[in-house]
């Protein structure tokens, strides 16, 4: 059904861009596919992503497109997203995207994941919040941890950039201690919330802290993630996308940047429970991952 | 006037590579042409982050991509 959307009508066929009949004919829709879709289709096929407004160099637009290249079933997949620099990229974007207030992404997510359950039984739809991290630690803290709480079916993905970059730079609750921005001088005076930490205690079945460093690390975790959310549980990935406008970082740095933190702040953290685990194995044999 | 990526596709078709294809931050901007081998920019959509640079020559060490301003032929 959901693919039908990007069918044209062939009496406009000769007048639609090339951007939209490439989108029919050469972009990878998992029912045209019979393995399942990864980023190693990404180089020669087109991406769901078009021209983005984010910055040149941002690591949050490359995260966006493994996450986007890695979805199981694009088609039937519906984005929740948050105020933030995700936002500027979701009118951009060939999928259905539902803009909440800011903060309370995973309310609205858990609402839509229940009625499509309702509506369309036979047919498996996923959710995934995509949020910055002021709306899923700071404002948004509250829905997130409940969401996880009442174990809904939805995956969410964090673009843990550390600071409200958006507005200029304030200091955010996944801001280091001691962290100076243009908008909070005196330096952050507590910890770094670990929100990965949290999320597993509240119940998510499988829990990542990672960079964006890797491309196919974040392909093979956002699968996972969404496999794990349809049939088990909630599940939550952190992924450190840095804002290099705002640590003052050149557009070539974000790449560096980000490998360097694999190994400090944001080094390798995976939770997966036993039965996700049980799960997933199944999954690998039916050829699912 | 600005830069823009550019690959150089004789030295960059002596490798099996499509590495800067992954990390490039631009949808459908750093593509990958199979029959040659090689990586090719769409100019008209590089924001000229030079993240590729970095990936091919920091990373890799193949040095197969410049930054050239943008519609000049060298």
């Amino acid at each position: 059904m959901a693919i039908d959307i990007y069918k044209i009508n062939p009496e406009f066929r000769d007048i639609m861009p090339k951007e939209i009949i490439d989108l029919e004919e050469n972009a990878t829709w998992a029912q045209n596919q019979k393995k399942p879709r990864g980023i190693k289709e990404m180089p020669d096929t087109k991406e769901i992503l078009e021209e983005h407004s984010l910055c040149a160099g941002c690591p949050e637009a490359a995260a966006l497109r493994y996450v986007l290249a890695a979805l199981p079933k694009p088609e039937e997949t519906i984005i929740v997203n948050s105020t933030g620099c995700t936002s500027l990229m979701f009118p951009h974007i060939a999928l259905h995207t539902v803009h909440s207030l800011f903060g309370n992404q995973n309310a609205v997510a858990t609402g839509i994941k229940r009625v499509l359950d309702w509506r369309f039984p036979d047919i498996e739809k996923d959710v995934v919040v995509l949020a910055g991290d002021g709306a899923t630690v700071d404002i948004g803290l509250d829905y997130t941890l409940q969401s996880f709480f009442r174990q809904e079916n939805i995956t969410t993905i964090c673009f843990d950039n550390e600071v409200y970059a958006n507005t200029g730079g304030q200091e955010s609750g996944a801001t280091p201690k001691g962290q100076v921005f243009k908008m909070a001088p005196t330096g952050k005076k507590f910890e770094k919330v670990k929100m990965w930490e949290l999320a597993t205690t509240a119940g998510c079945h499988y829990t990542m802290n990672m960079t964006a460093s890797a491309p196919k690390a974040v392909a093979k975790a956002v699968r996972e993630a969404i496999l794990v959310a349809r049939e088990i549980g909630p599940t939550f990935l952190n992924i450190y996308t840095p804002c290099i406008l705002e640590i003052g970082l050149s557009a070539n740095e974000g790449l560096g940047e980000m490998k360097d933190q694999d190994k400090d702040r944001f080094a390798s953290y995976k939770f997966v429970s036993p039965e996700a685990e049980e799960f997933l194995k199944k999954c690998k044999a039916e050829g699912k991952l | 006037m600005y830069y823009v990526a550019k690959v150089n596709s004789d030295m960059c078709a002596e490798y099996k590579c499509n590495t800067c294809t992954l990390y490039c931050p631009e949808a459908n901007t750093l593509m990958f042409n199979k029959d040659g081998n090689t990586s090719w920019v769409d100019e008209d959509r590089c924001k000229g982050c030079a993240l590729c640079v970095y990936v091919c020559t920091d990373m890799l060490d193949r040095n197969c991509i410049t930054m050239e301003m943008a519609g000049h032929e060298a």
